[in-house]
């Protein structure tokens, strides 16, 4: 029969608050945070070929990924990309449910180390309730101030590392230090601290059960295949208080001592053992929270769990299902295709620009005239000559430009031309394709087509 | 402030619900949307479309493009959960099921 006398965990469960409960999953998330953030904070001061090794360089156009540089001619891979991350996006929900959300999404990563410095200056949730409480003392000045200060300080730096992605971060660092910051960076850092400040220091998974779009469209993609994590209630039900020494088979309960411990540490403070609800953001800590109550008890752990809809049937789980080879599928040819159109780019970019202002001139020796503007984009890194030509009509010609064209490393050339076809091979207007082609082993050609107009006869 | 003494999420109001949400989706599009932009015109290359004499420098412009997406999309979303959450409500008295 159930005790009337409560275990010892169910008084020391009233001073749990969320996320102070340790565990497998809590550290997993640890680490995970420490990673991401690691990497936020840390990639935009590695340096490739002495430049900032991952720079999306805004003011001037380029984005430097290590050894690649790309253009705004490049947007169709940023569009294949966009579109890949997307779609893997569907493959990982629909493979692992929420996993996203419990360990890699930036709102959770952001969450878990405001929270670490809010325990840092405020203590534990029990301390931090009997803070506020208190009347203003030096000590809560001290601790809130304390607090205020680290979050407004990690704010600034993670506003200024967010700036230092698009705009060179030695640079900004020489600036912040010299205090010659412009006001735009200024005005991004904050605007980016102000928002994580808020996000993760106030908001935190309120962001996720209301603003979140992703939260409510995960539902569609998920299935009964689907890892999840679930209160196994063949196990668990009836649920009961009992004493440790109680066997519960003699006493007509299942594994749950109903200690309510998985509900106290849920940051969305919903009750896992209602089933699977949208605002679980799949965090795990009632998985952390329940396992602690099953070793007390001496019960094997796994009562809440990572697990499937199918599984928790009796049922086979498939993790090679048509949804997923449909999705790993076109993953697949998504991502090789963006490979192999990154592999074969060639680095040079022509674009002919005919001068609107003017239809044709007609010269001495009856010559027909068209003028353009020849920019030519270099993208390689280093220095190279071109050669610039012109055909699809008898005869025709570029006039104004030398056998050859110098242009630097990653850098633009804009030059007009001048392109000159006999009279009596000009009528009307007429196609014609201009050539840019590298003067080196690479064999590396562009071809841009444009128009070339004559008198109509 | 949220967060102090609080187990678990308090629950938003309405009104909250909408002025967050509109505002923080239509900041999300406003990004999507500088980002497509951008990537096909430069902005150094757009003050001219308006005033021959307009040089807008980069950061400038992206700054103003991004605001530009953000109002518009801000009006678009705030107008249509008003038109949402106001619409008045007909015929009460066959409604299956009162809320
Ligand atoms: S619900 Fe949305 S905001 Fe919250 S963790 Fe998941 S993806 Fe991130
Ligand atoms: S129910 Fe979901 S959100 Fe709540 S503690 Fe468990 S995993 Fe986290």
């Amino acid at each position: 029969m159930t005790d009337p006398q409560p275990a010892s965990m169910y008084e020391s469960a009233k001073k749990i608050y969320p996320r102070e409960m340790g565990g497998r999953f809590a550290d997993l998330s640890k680490l995970a945070t420490v990673t991401l953030l690691g990497l936020f904070y840390i990639v935009p001061w590695l340096t490739w070929d002495d430049r900032q090794a991952i720079l999306f360089d805004l003011p001037a156009r380029k984005f430097y990924l290590i050894g690649l540089t790309l253009w705004p001619q490049d947007f169709p891979f940023l569009a294949l990309f966009l579109i890949i991350a997307a779609l893997s996006l569907f493959f990982f929900t629909a493979l692992a449910g929420r996993l996203w959300c419990g360990f890699a999404c930036p709102q959770t990563v952001w969450t878990e180390a405001f929270i670490w410095m809010e325990q840092l200056t405020e203590g534990t949730r029990s301390q931090r309730m009997k803070l506020d409480k208190a009347p203003w003392s030096w000590n809560k000045i001290r601790r809130k101030g304390s607090k205020q200060f680290l979050w407004v300080t990690f704010s600034l730096w993670t506003g200024f590392t967010f700036v230092g992605f698009f705009t060179p971060i030695r640079e900004l660092g020489v600036e912040f230090v010299t205090f010659s910051v412009g006001g735009w960076t200024w005005f991004w850092a904050v605007f980016y601290g102000f928002a994580t400040y808020g996000n993760a220091g106030y908001m935190r998974e309120q962001v996720c059960i209301y603003m979140c779009p992703y939260a409510r469209f995960q539902s569609a993609m998920f299935d009964k295949d689907t890892l999840i994590i679930s209160y196994d209630e063949k196990r668990g039900d009836p649920r009961g208080r009992r004493k440790r020494s109680v066997d519960p088979k003699e006493a007509g309960l299942g594994d749950c001592i109903d200690c309510t411990l998985c509900v106290q540490v849920c940051p969305t403070d919903i009750d896992i053992r209602d089933g699977l609800q949208y605002e679980c953001i799949a965090c795990a800590a009632c998985i952390d929270a329940c396992d602690s109550v099953m070793d007390k008890m001496n019960y094997p752990r796994g009562l809440v769990r990572y697990t499937t809809e199918h599984a928790m049937q009796n049922e086979q789980t498939h993790v090679l299902r048509p949804r997923m080879m449909v999705y790993g599928a076109l993953l697949m040819v998504l991502i090789g295709s963006l490979i192999t159109t990154m592999a074969i780019r060639t680095p040079i970019i022509l674009d002919v620009i005919r001068d609107r202002n003017s239809l044709y001139r007609e010269l001495p020796g009856d010559m027909i005239e068209n003028i353009y503007t020849i920019k030519l984009i270099n993208q390689s890194n280093n220095a190279r000559e071109f050669k610039l030509s012109v055909e699809g009509v008898e005869g025709i010609h570029l006039d104004g430009i030398g056998n050859t064209i110098l242009v630097d490393g990653g850098s633009v050339l804009s030059v007009p031309v001048r392109a000159r076809v006999h009279r009596d091979n000009a009528f009307g207007v007429m196609k014609i394709d201009f050539i840019a082609e590298a003067l080196d082993e690479s064999g590396h050609k562009r071809v841009e087509d444009s128009r070339f107009l004559g008198p109509t006869p | 402030m949220v967060g102090e003494e609080y187990r678990g999420t308090k629950q938003w109001s309405r009104n909250k619900q909408a002025v967050f949400t509109v505002l923080w989706i239509s900041f999300l599009c406003a990004a999507v949307g500088t980002m497509v932009f951008f990537a096909l015109f430069d902005p150094a290359d757009i003050g001219g479309a308006f005033d021959e004499d307009l040089t807008l420098d980069r950061d400038a412009g992206y700054a103003a493009g991004f605001f530009f997406f953000w109002i518009f999309s801000l009006a678009c979303s705030a107008i249509t959960a008003f038109l949402v959450r106001t619409a008045p409500r007909r015929d009460a008295a066959h409604r299956d099921s009162p809320d």
